[in-house]
């Protein structure tokens, strides 16, 4: 493969000080309710450093909505989120940012004014101190600190490939290129965790396999702890370490991509067998 | 070797974050600038001064404010006219309880004045967007003047109500009141403008800019990123109005001389101000200078040529104006919402291809 940068020169450098293999984060007896509605029920799973963490099920399993526990946006009326053995249940979503969990959206909510390179830019906003006056004249520490992220995002653009559409307003990217863009934000943001949510939804075979090594690259060059949501499984069994399987907001499986798809449960679940 | 390298990456990034990457875009706007410094002042007189340039200056400051708010960060303001009037009278007040200071650091206190007051009216964005917010601000126009008009402490208590500008001088020459020269009040303006409008290019593509239009783009994604409303919103409602606050205070101190709240900073002034940003670009620093420019120039243009050279009556041309500005306002709205600024920057995409479009 021919690239421009080699990978391994972007390193992660958020310390989460969790070593690899150990509990990055840990879902604890969760529940998410929506007036009558059971979006989770009592959900544990964890999450270890340095793994990919397939999250599955079908159609209204409670698979984004789990997502949106984790970073913060709801908040679970029962359980606990651990994150680099910190607990909590409430937490404002920028605080989440904060201690490095990024993430991809189902529908892609990329900044549609916004040029490519200022959509990956903005990834590294929690990492940029320069104050208003600085930036205001536009010399010294903020050109520095500008400069710096720049190089930085350079390097993510190079790595994803899109080079050529640096400077195109992301809203007039076809859907591939935009699902590829947005996960340069989150990469930028050099996430200890980072959540995507169905990110090769909707591409042809050939997007999905470019979409699929860059999730592995990601993964094994920058050692990114990875949760994400996926429908295809015949890519969930290539790129996973470990699945869980939701179904009707509740856990039904939990373990190696080779056990889940032996379980009965889930088997069920995805051929349609009628609840009880 | 290394620092050669990094050197390197410097220059091509500085290079490529320039303002004007054509170097020969780059030189026709500082000649342009040079023209405006150099050429102008001698030749300005005072119908050009108070009918066109200054009035066109003062706006260019209050559609940047605007601009930044409305434009990049997607709050919408229906109570620029009411921010105006703050950095009016906070100019008024702060000139006449401190003759001695400088005029323009009072032009600049008067921003920062009215960058609390807009903070403070800022506030409702937290939770209301969109139309609510906007009638939220249009509250805030109507109180602002109110207020002014209210309570006498204000305009010192002076019989008409009216608020009027002594002479300020700078470096000898007087910049306000009515000895100014055309070319001095120009050119204070005209700095103003010009140092303001470097210092909004400059925060637009920073960091700070990047908070105010990922706000504007997409509120939720970019709290997930890590941004907060509180500091982006309020930020933007800070910085907006200061520029507003400026340019009120230079609407009263440097162009119009005195002034009567109701008159002079009504609904009407809000409007114009959205109209100038909606026709000149949202979100481009280009396009508030585009807007104001229409919005000031063009109806001098109509009356000089309906009026002087057809013969039309002033209630024709009057009509004909807003009509004319309705429309436009309507066909930017719908067939290209970037304005003026966007045509600019096409038409410049069209001139450097030709004469072949490949
Ligand atoms: N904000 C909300 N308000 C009310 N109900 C919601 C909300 N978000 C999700 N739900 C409900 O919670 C359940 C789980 O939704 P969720 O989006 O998490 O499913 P999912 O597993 O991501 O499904 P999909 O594969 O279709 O994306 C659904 O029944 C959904 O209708
Ligand atoms: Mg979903």
């Amino acid at each position: 493969m021919n690239r421009a940068v080699d990978p391994r020169e972007l390193k992660v450098h958020r310390d989460d000080g969790v070593a690899k293999g150990d509990v990055l984060l840990e879902v604890k007896d969760v529940s998410l309710r929506f007036g009558g509605v059971k979006a989770i029920t009592k959900i544990s799973f964890d999450v270890r450093k340095g793994e990919i963490r397939a999250i599955i099920g079908p159609n209204g399993a409670g698979k984004t909505s789990m997502l949106n526990v984790i970073n913060g946006f709801y908040t679970p009326q029962e359980g606990t989120i651990t994150f680099r053995g910190v607990e909590r249940r409430a937490m404002r979503t920028t605080d989440a940012a904060r201690q490095g969990i990024a993430r991809t959206f189902q529908n892609i909510a990329l900044f549609k004014g916004m040029t490519t390179l200022d959509n990956i830019m903005t990834g590294r906003i929690t990492l940029q101190k320069s104050n208003l006056f600085a930036q205001a004249v536009w010399r010294g520490p903020a050109l520095r600190e500008e400069l710096e992220h720049r190089h930085r995002v350079e390097e993510i653009i190079d790595f994803l490939e899109i080079q050529h559409i640096r400077k195109v307003p992301v809203g007039r990217l076809p859907y591939g290129l935009q699902k590829r863009v947005e996960l340069g934000r989150a990469l930028a943001a050099e996430p200890a965790l980072l959540l995507l949510d169905e990110p090769m939804a909707g591409m042809n075979l050939e997007e999905k396999e470019d979409m699929s090594r860059f999730i592995l690259d990601v993964n094994s060059q920058f050692g990114t702890t990875i949760a994400l949501i996926e429908h295809d499984m015949g890519v969930v069994m290539d790129i996973s370490d470990r699945v869980v399987v939701l179904d009707y907001g509740r856990k039904i499986g939990d373990g190696s991509p080779e056990e889940v798809s032996k379980n009965q449960d889930v088997i069920d679940a995805y051929l349609g067998v009628p609840h009880e | 070797m290394l620092y050669r390298e990094a050197g390197d990456f410097k220059t091509t990034y500085v290079a490529d974050m320039q303002t004007f990457p054509i170097r020969g875009e780059r030189i026709l706007f500082w000649l342009f600038v040079a023209f405006c410094f150099a050429v102008v002042p001698f030749f300005i007189t005072g119908y050009w001064e108070k009918s066109i340039l200054v009035p066109f200056l003062v706006w260019s400051m209050i559609a940047l404010g605007l601009n930044i708010l409305t434009g990049y960060c997607g709050q919408v303001s229906l109570g620029t006219g009411g921010f105006m009037a703050v950095g009016a009278f906070a100019c008024y007040k702060l000139t006449t309880a401190f003759p001695e200071l400088n005029i323009v650091l009072v032009i600049i206190l008067s921003g920062a004045v009215t960058a609390g007051v807009g903070m403070l009216f800022g506030l409702p964005s937290l939770r209301i967007k969109g139309f609510y917010l906007a009638v939220a601000t249009l509250a805030a126009q109507f109180f602002l003047v109110w207020c002014f008009n209210k309570f006498g402490w204000f305009y010192n208590y002076s019989a008409s109500g009216q608020i009027s500008m002594p002479t300020r001088t700078l470096f000898g020459v007087a910049v306000t009141g009515p000895d100014a020269p055309p070319w001095a009040t120009y050119l204070v303006s005209l700095t103003f403008v010009f140092v303001f409008a470097w210092v909004a290019r400059n925060l637009t593509r920073g960091r700070l800019g990047r908070s105010w239009m990922a706000m504007r783009d997409m509120d939720i994604a970019a709290q997930i990123m890590g941004i907060s409303p509180f500091n982006a919103k309020l930020s933007a409602f800070a910085i907006s109005s200061f520029y507003v606050g400026m340019g009120g205070a230079m609407f009263f101190a440097i162009y119009l001389g005195a002034a009567e709240v109701t008159e002079a900073f009504g609904i009407d002034k809000s409007f114009d101000a959205l109209f100038m940003i909606i026709i000149g670009g949202l979100g481009s620093i280009l396009g508030s200078f585009l807007g104001a420019a229409f919005i000031v120039v063009f109806p001098v243009f109509l009356k000089n040529v309906m009026v002087g050279g057809l013969g039309w009556s002033t209630d024709l041309a009057a009509h004909v104006e807003i009509m004319t500005v309705g429309a436009l306002i309507i066909f930017f709205l719908i067939v290209e919402p970037h304005g003026l600024a966007q045509i600019w920057r096409l038409t410049k995409e069209k001139l450097r291809l030709w004469p072949f479009p490949y």
